[in-house]
């Protein structure tokens, strides 16, 4: 078992009727923080939650530890901390601890103490005996985290758990996860903020309309994407007089114009790229130098819009 | 937001300790349940009005005793008639409250009214909010199979059956040796004892089955109670006209309390043609019927068991 991977996604696909929300993701996890990325949609907390056992792959195989996930026992070495804010209001928070602790096989005695403990690292002992409803939505999301983190799993799964937070509590927490890892933890952290993950792993995995377009350190896939080909609406008041400037460019791979309509007094030009970095400053500095009448520079697939997004740290309209 | 204490150690190392049997988290389940429901006031009303119940039997048992011993011939005067006091409390012959066999029935069927109001609110409670505001999660992350999930629930579901049909039954079984014939009413006796434990476990299994069924089809409280009444009342009434109309004690098989009654009468080794209000269907069909219901909720968690878990 020890040289099975801890986490691992086989061909995976999930299917919510007619919506496919996770397709044909193949991925190992051995060890260390991982940041899961993508969009709202992409298919993040389809993917945890796979991880997590909590739902079952339509085709394809989810395993931990060798095991599949589906089977309950698996989840002994794992902890799940979920995104939804949902819990049992009239319960304390140590209550809440104590009874995740108990449902994970920890004994009475051995519960209070664990129970204790982990509440005490969260900062959370003063304030545990409190009812839920009177918690903050930063001591809510601790409490989801003390109960994922009770019994000590080797595999900690957590969703968007540093949502809502305030900056302060962010660092505490992004500090506690550095610690868990030194200390043996492994961790899958998800977050549409690339930035804030950037914080605490420099390994990612971008999630975009369901399929892995992306996994490793930033860098390499900085330097994978440098090669994707992305396609580039440019709206140009003389597309044709443009596009024979465009042509010469060693980045751009095809282009298609449309001319102007009597209407329109611009028309557009589709410009097929790759390395869109390069490409990027090249029309900048040639812009500079020759001033074109462009109202408009957009890519055009959504999930180029996406992986720019992320990886180049804008919206992705460049 | 308080700052967290990075000194102490909670270093991860695999598990090291004795971990408990899997099955030990229905009886954490169970406690938590119980735990939520007690911390309702609603609660605690439904709870007393069932008190109230068998506070009457409690005392009802210990007046027709003493009467019956204090002024068994006597007479009293009521608007110039001479009336013997036995004939009286002809009205509580209904209850049969001697402490037969009949009584501690009688009991559990009155504990029905206020059983079923209390399982309604207990369940969408339990069951319902668990799906409205996505509870269930926690549970389903953890290593225990979705039947701990659903024994735990329906343990904290038995533990208010038996409080409220057992445990008070019982006392008054007690009670009743006590005030009749001490030791020979409990060595003659100790079949009806057992015909309470058989009584109460029907009860429990079959309503914490449905309960837990039916709670997690309508969730929420009022559309359970809707359908309870349904279950309980209207088909009752129902079952009851058509009985007497057509004298056919089979229609009475629509009334699953009624059913409930007769399986327990069984229990209690109570002959058929004993059975009042007459016609009256036969035990087995009875039993059939409850069976059947049973089967039902089973194949109905089994499917939900196999539930994932999207929100």
């Amino acid at each position: 078992m020890k040289d099975q991977p801890l986490l691992q996604f086989i061909d995976v696909s999930k299917w919510f009727g007619r919506v496919l929300a996770l397709n044909q993701v193949t991925w190992t996890f051995h060890r260390g923080i991982v940041g899961l990325v993508g969009a709202n949609g992409a298919g993040k907390s389809t993917f945890l939650r796979l991880a997590a056992g909590l739902l079952r792959p339509t085709l394809g195989e989810v395993k931990i530890a060798g095991r599949d996930a589906w089977d309950w026992r698996s989840r002994r070495l794992l902890g799940y901390c979920p995104s939804t804010d949902s819990f049992f209001y009239d319960q304390s928070g140590e209550e809440f601890v104590y009874t995740m602790a108990r449902l994970c096989g920890i004994p009475r005695r051995t519960a209070r103490k664990q129970t204790e403990l982990t509440l005490q690292r969260l900062g959370l002992s003063d304030l545990a005996h409190r009812p839920i409803y009177g918690y903050s939505k930063g001591m809510r999301q601790k409490i989801k985290l003390a109960q994922a983190l009770v019994h000590q799993p080797p595999l900690l799964i957590l969703d968007e758990p540093l949502a809502g937070i305030d900056p302060v509590g962010r660092h505490e927490l992004i500090k506690l996860f550095h610690q868990l890892s030194q200390e043996g933890h492994s961790l899958i952290v998800s977050s549409h903020e690339l930035q804030t993950l950037e914080q605490l792993t420099d390994h990612i995995l971008l999630l975009s309309h369901g399929r892995v377009a992306a996994a490793g350190t930033i860098r390499e896939i900085r330097r994978q994407l440098a090669d994707y080909p992305v396609t580039v609406r440019i709206t140009v008041s003389s597309p044709r007089a443009f596009a024979r400037h465009l042509v010469e460019w060693p980045e751009v791979i095809a282009i298609e114009w449309s001319e102007p309509s009597r209407q329109a007094s611009r028309g557009t030009l589709l410009v097929r790229i790759q390395q869109p970095n390069e490409f990027f400053q090249r029309l900048t500095q040639f812009l500079a130098h020759n001033p074109w009448n462009i109202s408009r520079v957009e890519p055009v697939d959504d999930s180029t819009h996406e992986l720019l997004g992320y990886i180049l740290g804008g919206s992705g309209k460049t | 937001m308080k700052g967290m204490n990075t000194q102490l150690s909670l270093k991860y190392s695999p598990w090291q300790e004795k971990t408990s049997r899997p099955y030990t988290a229905i009886a954490a389940i169970g406690r938590i349940s119980l735990l939520l429901i007690c911390r309702q006031r609603l609660f605690w009303g439904l709870l007393a009005l069932a008190m109230l119940a068998f506070f009457f039997f409690l005392y009802g048992q210990y007046l027709m005793v003493w009467i019956n011993l204090q002024f068994a011939h006597e007479t009293v005067r009521i608007a110039g008639f001479s009336v013997n006091i036995s004939q009286l409390l002809r009205f509580l012959d209904r209850l049969a409250l001697q402490g037969t066999a009949h009584t501690y029935a009688n009991f559990i069927w009155f504990q029905g009214y206020i059983l079923v109001i209390l399982l309604c609110f207990s369940g969408s409670h339990l069951f319902g909010n668990d799906i409205i505001y996505n509870t269930m999660i926690f549970y389903y992350s953890k290593p225990i199979s979705p039947w701990y999930y659903f024994c735990g629930k329906c343990l904290a579901i038995i533990f208010l059956i038996v409080m409220t049909t057992f445990i008070p039954a019982t006392i008054l079984w007690f009670e009743a040796g006590l005030l009749l014939d001490g030791l020979t009413y409990y060595t003659q006796n100790y079949l009806v004892l057992l015909g309470i434990a058989g009584y109460s476990a029907l009860i429990a299994l079959t309503l914490s089955l449905l309960t837990a069924t039916t709670a997690m089809i309508f969730q929420r409280t009022a559309p359970m109670v809707l359908a309870w009444m349904g279950l309980f009342v209207l088909l009752r009434m129902m079952a009851n006209w058509l009985a007497m109309t057509t004298q056919e004690g089979d229609w009475r098989l629509l009334d699953f309390w009624n059913n409930l009654y007769l399986c327990g009468l069984w229990c209690f080794g109570i002959d058929h043609a004993t059975i009042r209000p007459i016609p009256q269907p036969h035990y087995n069909n009875a039993f059939l019927v409850v069976f059947l219901i049973i089967t039902l909720c089973i194949l109905y968690i089994c499917k939900q068991t196999r539930l994932e878990i999207y929100r």
